[in-house]
């Protein structure tokens, strides 16, 4: 209730404040006031390259965006995704009655907020609403950005997160340096891959000789709607010096990602067979972040490290009692899976060539997914891009990832993806892409689960 | 002996007369500069129509800021698939580019310069605001009736060997300039037309034609305003994300 409060006052100062500003502002044309409506329309179509060529992929996506400047120093914008997401999964006559099931659709809206420019005083920035805050100076991958959930849907789809429901201020001080502050009251964890890719981020189970999973079910313990228990805040301080831009953050919140607390182990019958109830919580955790960019003989150089700090220790408990009825205590096997502090990181750097071409290297210690020191894997990204015809064709035929699970044992602990793409611009708006995702290696983590998803990818996009 | 002194006194007399015309061409040059650049600030519209050697036309419009001969911000409004895109231009080589689809601005390696500029046959080096002066050594070739020809060679790094400018007599604009490569061929050729607004000479029109292409692209400002007031506060991060 307190919460609701606090954001209907917000909103309602934040109203005034634009009220006033309107008062304040001299009289602008009409053409600036309008609503303008923008958007995109996707078509992306995966096929897998093995066997009969089933379809991986199908989404028609329309990008919606609405942006009002209401006043010089305020501003609503939206967008929104209304999306045909999936393939038809129809297993009886009485699913043909339901729409969304034989061409399964969905509506999300990505953005909704205000901008309020000088609010109050002049160096302060106030944006209310749902919006996706961007921290970080790496591409695409940002161990630092943590604050809005991961959206998983599509995992090719590296770094992608949702909005969240946040009020984020921003003030500058002179000498380019600014102070963020952001408040998320509601928490939202991850969403999960869909499709072929549901299983991908699932961890391999290991039962001990002479168990036979039958049966496996989870529950997942989310965090209570309370002020307290599910609010995440941050606070970045960013400036420039000498030609290094940098930023320094700590956010307080979630690791959207469910981790796994508790097995219980359920015996089924006489021939070792067993049930098992997975407990899955979120982790509370404080991640100190801190990043830079700068550009040195005309190379551009950046990086990004994150501590991740758990609120306590993650311990993975399985409890086998129900097999030793007789036990006069709980028989239980514990796992400690994080105990101390662990670092993701990431370097990187880009050139452009004189012939036009660009070329982006990245290594990152510890992926999205990935928790506690000793699970955190070796990924080097890179891609080499050239345009052609005025920029009308870009081909990049070097793209992709090498990762090291274990560099000790490397010849059965690595992983290869290799994404070539060919980009064409029909028009200066209808850009049509055809590329493939080949894995191979060895070992267990993200890329190998991918191993038997080979795929060729066909995406159109119209920006309007 | 006295065929020695001949030989002193001739060279004496080159060197005196070079730097004659050098001080001459340094002036002429100092003069284009304060005419291309004088305005404390200015804003504009910009239309860019890149048209191929089969005629096609591809148009691209943006607004622009200037504060300076340092600070710029560069931003499309057409076509849709550019619209938000923005680029500002600090000293230092220090250039940051706002892509909306990713929501931050994102610090460009200055080797981003080696690239045309926005898809164009203009090189980063062109757009520069920097002055003439600053960045070249002047050398006074021929004065023709209505124009002096200059050749400017870099003081620093540039994709040029060396440029050749027709600069008018009466008002000092640039008429046109021909720019060759670093093995001395003429690779692009620019014609201004200048416009008076105000106190200021203004470039209405810009067209560079790419002779290795046979493509031209032809840069029209319009609602130009000059000294509005712009401050260093207006070319900053925060402005750019806007």
């Amino acid at each position: 209730m307190k919460r609701t409060n606090i954001l209907v006052i917000l909103f309602l100062v934040a109203s005034v404040t634009v009220k006033a500003q309107d008062n304040n502002v001299v009289e602008q044309s009409s053409e600036k006031k309008q609503l303008k409506i923008s958007g995109e329309l996707i078509t992306d179509e995966r096929f897998l390259l093995k066997d009969k060529h089933d379809w991986a992929w199908n989404e028609n996506r329309l990008t919606l965006k609405l942006d009002k400047k209401i006043t010089d120093r305020s501003r609503f914008y939206s967008e929104v995704w209304l999306r045909n997401i999936g393939l038809p999964n129809l297993t009886s006559s009485s699913d043909l009655y339901n729409k969304g099931i034989v061409d399964p659709f969905n509506l999300e809206i990505r953005e909704a907020n205000i901008q309020l420019y000088g609010f109050l005083t002049k160096n302060l920035d106030l944006k209310i609403g749902r919006q996706i805050i961007v921290w970080g100076t790496a591409d695409k991958i940002n161990p630092t950005d943590n604050l809005n959930p991961l959206d998983l849907e599509d995992v090719l789809d590296f770094g992608r997160r949702r909005g969240s429901d946040a009020i984020n201020a921003n003030y500058y001080f002179k000498n380019n340096f600014s102070l963020q502050v952001v408040y998320i009251p509601f928490f939202r964890p991850a969403n999960l891959p869909i499709g072929l890719f549901a299983n991908v981020l699932n961890p391999p189970m290991t039962l001990p000789s002479g168990m036979t999973l039958k049966k496996f079910s989870d529950t997942l313990k989310m965090p209570k709607n309370n002020l307290k228990e599910s609010s995440t805040a941050g606070l970045r301080f960013k400036g420039s010096v000498k030609g290094v831009d940098f930023s320094l953050s700590y956010m307080w919140g979630y690791d959207g990602l469910p981790a796994n607390t508790r097995n219980i182990f359920i015996p089924v019958d006489l021939l070792g067979g067993v049930n098992i109830n997975s407990q899955l919580s979120f982790m509370r955790t404080h991640i100190i972040g801190v990043d830079f960019v700068t550009s040195i003989a005309g190379i551009g150089f950046w990086g990004e490290a994150a501590a991740f700090i758990p609120d306590k220790k993650l311990i993975m408990i399985n409890d086998l009692s129900a097999l030793y009825p007789l036990s006069p205590v709980p028989v239980t096997k514990d796992t400690t899976i994080i105990d101390k502090p662990y670092i993701k990181f990431i370097v990187g750097g880009d050139y452009n060539f004189k012939d036009g071409s660009y070329l982006n290297f990245q290594y990152l210690h510890g992926f999205f997914h990935e928790k506690g020191k000793n699970n955190l894997n070796d990924y080097f990204f890179m891609c080499y891009e050239k345009k052609f015809f005025n920029d009308k064709l870009k081909i990049a035929p070097l793209g992709g990832a090498f990762i090291v699970t274990d560099w000790s044992k490397i010849k059965n602990n690595y992983a290869i993806a290799y994404i070539p793409q060919v980009s064409y611009f029909a028009t200066d708006d209808i850009e049509l892409t055809l590329s493939a995702a080949i894995f191979d290696g060895k070992g267990d983590n993200l890329f190998i689960n991918l191993k038997d998803y080979d795929m060729f990818m066909f995406k159109l996009k119209y920006i309007f | 002996m006295k065929r020695k002194i001949l030989l002193l006194a001739t060279l004496s007399a080159v060197i005196c007369l070079n730097s004659v015309f050098a001080q001459d061409a340094v002036t002429i040059l100092k003069k284009m500069d304060d005419v291309m650049f004088s305005p404390r600030d200015m804003t504009a519209k910009m239309k860019i129509i890149m048209t191929d050697k089969n005629g096609k036309q591809v148009i691209r419009e943006a607004t622009i800021l200037q504060k300076g001969t340092d600070k710029r911000i560069f931003r499309f409004t057409s076509p849709a698939s550019q619209v938000g895109i923005a680029i500002l231009s600090l000293p230092d080589d220090i250039m940051y580019l706002y892509l909306p689809a990713y929501g931050k601005e994102r610090r460009i390696a200055s080797s981003a310069k080696n690239q045309n500029f926005a898809g164009t046959d203009f090189s980063y080096d062109d757009m520069e605001s920097k002055s003439y002066s600053e960045k070249y050594t002047p050398k006074l070739l021929r004065t023709e009736t209505n124009v002096f020809t200059v050749e400017i060679t870099p003081k620093v790094q540039s994709d040029y060997s060396k440029i050749i400018t027709n600069i008018n007599k009466t008002d000092y604009y640039p008429e046109s300039m021909e720019f060759y490569d670093k093995g001395n061929n003429k690779i692009k050729m620019a014609q201004y037309t200048f416009r008076k607004i105000g106190n200021y000479w203004n470039t209405t029109e810009v067209e560079m034609t790419n002779l290795k292409t046979g493509r031209k692209t032809k840069m029209q400002m319009s609602d130009v305003k000059y000294d509005t007031g712009l401050t260093d506060d207006d070319f900053t991060v925060r402005k750019l994300k806007q």
